[in-house]
């Protein structure tokens, strides 16, 4: 029967191109639509994810990175006093004004960071080196963001003012987007202190690396018996921080809705492929069941199909979407093909031919073999 | 004396139900014996298509008994029937039903692919029978590259590769020209082995010679039935 079912399918090329075609545009919305949804969460935790630290230090209350309350000098050493803690570094997120060259405000998130070891802040360079930033006044901005904050054709050199500072870049950081549009400004955490007039050893955050992973109960428990602090191992900060953005701000049904669109379109597509293909050897399936095919062999007919096309209209749905992302990346649109990624597409695109083949399914149930006579 | 193959009793079907209701076929009641070629004739709409489903196993009756190949298939489920038609039966059609997307050697030997032959020898019957059908040399040609007097005979090399018991033919020559509907009864004619029967649904009188008995139905009922004598020898024998 597979091969009943698969020379059917290829005997009418033109029939068979439309049909991947519509396959693998549907496979294209759904990976596109599910990979900027990861995408989202992606740059949502950026920072978290590439600042390092297995612990996170904050102000008792804080749902979201990008909303830090300073903390005090004090802070860091109740945690640096702990006997397990190798490691504190500071890291500073505050929004601040940028005046831009025509007078006009955009909101901008500095980033301070402390210099040396890894993993290397900024962490994506795109000119310049870490240590260019070294030095009173120096910044790094995306190279996203060039236009929207009016910076020249010759970035390295340019000075901004933020807040009430003036800086000058002095590196370009690549694909590093905030998921609020703010753009990032990386500088060394002095500057940043400067910049958004914090006092001397303050932070927002406190990211702390541990000597041995089983006394994160004790330095947990440490630093929570102070009331205005709190504490998150990175991985649950960066949870917190993706629900915060993507579910909280609605950000993520949206997509979520969409690619179910997506899905719903693709299936019908899909189905309306195959019905067709399959509405067209309807009287030849009907011989076959006078011929004595059971009911499996005439559904395996409609499901060598679907699997046909679902592979190979999913394949090129995937290419598609690969040449997609490269394509978004250079608009600062994020669409993630990472190996979750393309298991949940391809689920996605097997569930929705497999939906789709239904619609098949019954109709070569319910042909009756005494069509053959009519 | 030979074996009856298909034994009807009785056979009534009605379509709808009430006031609505529609008999087509008024208790019919017929023999096949094996070594013999039936022809079931009647105008259209005297019930032959419907007689023809039910006596193939392909529909149900609303009342009667039919015994298929020595099985009551009245008693049998829908899976069980298939199977006796599987085994038993061919069928050959008037639009021939055959997959254009096959060649002629596929469409045969992926049909006893399904009847359960290994692949190796459901390829050497597909030749053998295209072989038997003087196709031996179109095994690779699609449908559309064949005639309709080929495609015809594609078909009933299909029914013929399984080596049936019994093959059911519908106005298998309504789609040909004279000489090539005549070639094919011929060879239809020589099918026929004292254990193997052929029954024909047609219209057309011109094969009542190839018949060793001619069964009139109108209005779902028998009307008459005749015993064509064959020559010793064939068809070739006869003046």
């Amino acid at each position: 029967m597979r091969r009943i079912a698969l020379l059917s399918l290829a005997y009418d090329r033109g029939k068979l191109v439309a049909s991947v075609a519509g396959v693998a545009f549907a496979a294209t919305l759904l990976v596109a639509q599910i990979g900027l949804y990861f995408g989202f969460l992606e740059s949502s935790s950026t920072l978290i994810r590439n600042a390092g630290g297995q612990l996170w230090v904050m102000a008792r209350g804080t749902a979201v990175v990008d909303n830090g309350e300073a903390l005090s000098a004090g802070s860091r050493s109740i945690v640096a006093s702990h006997p397990c803690v190798t490691r504190v570094r500071g890291l500073v997120m505050s929004f601040l004004p940028l005046r831009k060259p025509d007078g006009s405000l955009e909101a901008v998130q500095v980033i301070g960071f402390e210099p040396g070891g890894e993993p290397l802040m900024p962490w994506s360079l795109a000119r310049g080196l870490p240590h260019d930033l070294s030095g009173p006044g120096r910044v790094a901005v995306d190279a996203l963001d060039l236009e929207k904050l009016q910076i020249g054709p010759e970035p390295l050199g340019a000075k901004l003012n933020i807040g009430t500072e003036e800086v000058q870049v002095a590196a370009i950081t690549s694909g590093i987007r905030s998921f609020t549009l703010a753009p990032y400004v990386f500088a060394e955490i002095g500057d940043a202190r400067r910049i958004a007039h914090l006092g001397t050893d303050q932070a927002h955050y406190w990211l702390v690396d541990l000597a041995r992973p089983e006394c994160r109960d004790e330095v947990v428990a440490t630093v929570r018996a102070h009331g205005d602090l709190d504490i998150h191992d990175r991985a649950t900060f960066q949870r917190m921080t993706e629900d915060y953005w993507v579910a909280g701000s609605g950000a993520g049904t949206a997509i979520g809705f969409s690619a179910l669109l997506g899905l719903v379109v693709g299936a019908v597509i899909v189905g309306q492929t195959l019905y067709a293909v399959t509405k067209e050897h309807l009287r030849e399936l009907a011989t076959l069941k006078a011929l004595g095919a059971t009911p499996g062999e005439v559904i395996s007919f409609v499901t060598w199909q679907a699997a046909v096309l679902a592979f190979v209209g999913g394949g090129l749905g995937f290419l598609f979407a690969y040449v997609l992302s490269g394509s978004t990346a250079a608009i600062g649109l994020v669409i993630v093909l990472s190996p979750l990624v393309l298991f949940i597409s391809a689920s996605a695109v097997l569930g929705m031919c497999a939906i789709a083949a239904l619609w098949s399914i019954r109709a070569v149930l319910t042909v009756e073999a005494a069509e053959v006579f009519k | 004396m030979s074996a009856v193959l298909v034994r009807a009793e009785a056979l009534k079907k009605t379509y709808g139900t009430g006031a609505l209701a529609v008999s087509v076929l008024r208790g019919i009641s017929l023999e096949v014996e094996a070594g013999s070629l039936v022809l079931l004739m009647g105008p259209s709409g005297s019930g032959k298509t419907t007689l023809v489903s039910i006596l193939a196993g392909l529909l149900r009756p609303t009342a009667g008994r039919i015994e298929l190949c020595g099985r009551d298939i009245s008693a049998l489920s829908e899976a069980q029937v298939a199977a006796v038609r599987r085994h038993h039966l061919g069928f050959v059609f008037q639009t021939y039903n055959l997959f254009p997307a096959l060649s002629a050697l596929e469409n045969i030997s992926e049909v006893l692919k399904m009847k359960g032959f290994a692949p190796r020898e459901a390829r050497r019957r597909a030749q053998d029978a295209l072989a038997r059908v003087g196709l031996g040399d179109r095994l690779s040609h699609r449908p559309g590259e064949l005639s309709g007097g080929q495609k015809q005979r594609v078909a009933i090399a299909r029914a013929l590769a399984g080596d049936p018991a019994l093959i059911f033919g519908d106005e298998v020559t309504a789609a040909l020209d004279t000489s090539t509907a005549l070639r094919v009864m011929d060879l239809l004619r020589a099918q026929v082995t004292p254990e193997r029967a052929i029954l024909i649904v047609t219209h057309d009188r011109r094969l009542e010679k190839y018949a060793d008995r001619v069964i009139h139905i109108e209005d779902g009922r028998v009307v008459s039935t005749t015993e064509v004598a064959q020559q010793p020898g064939g068809l070739e024998a006869q003046p």
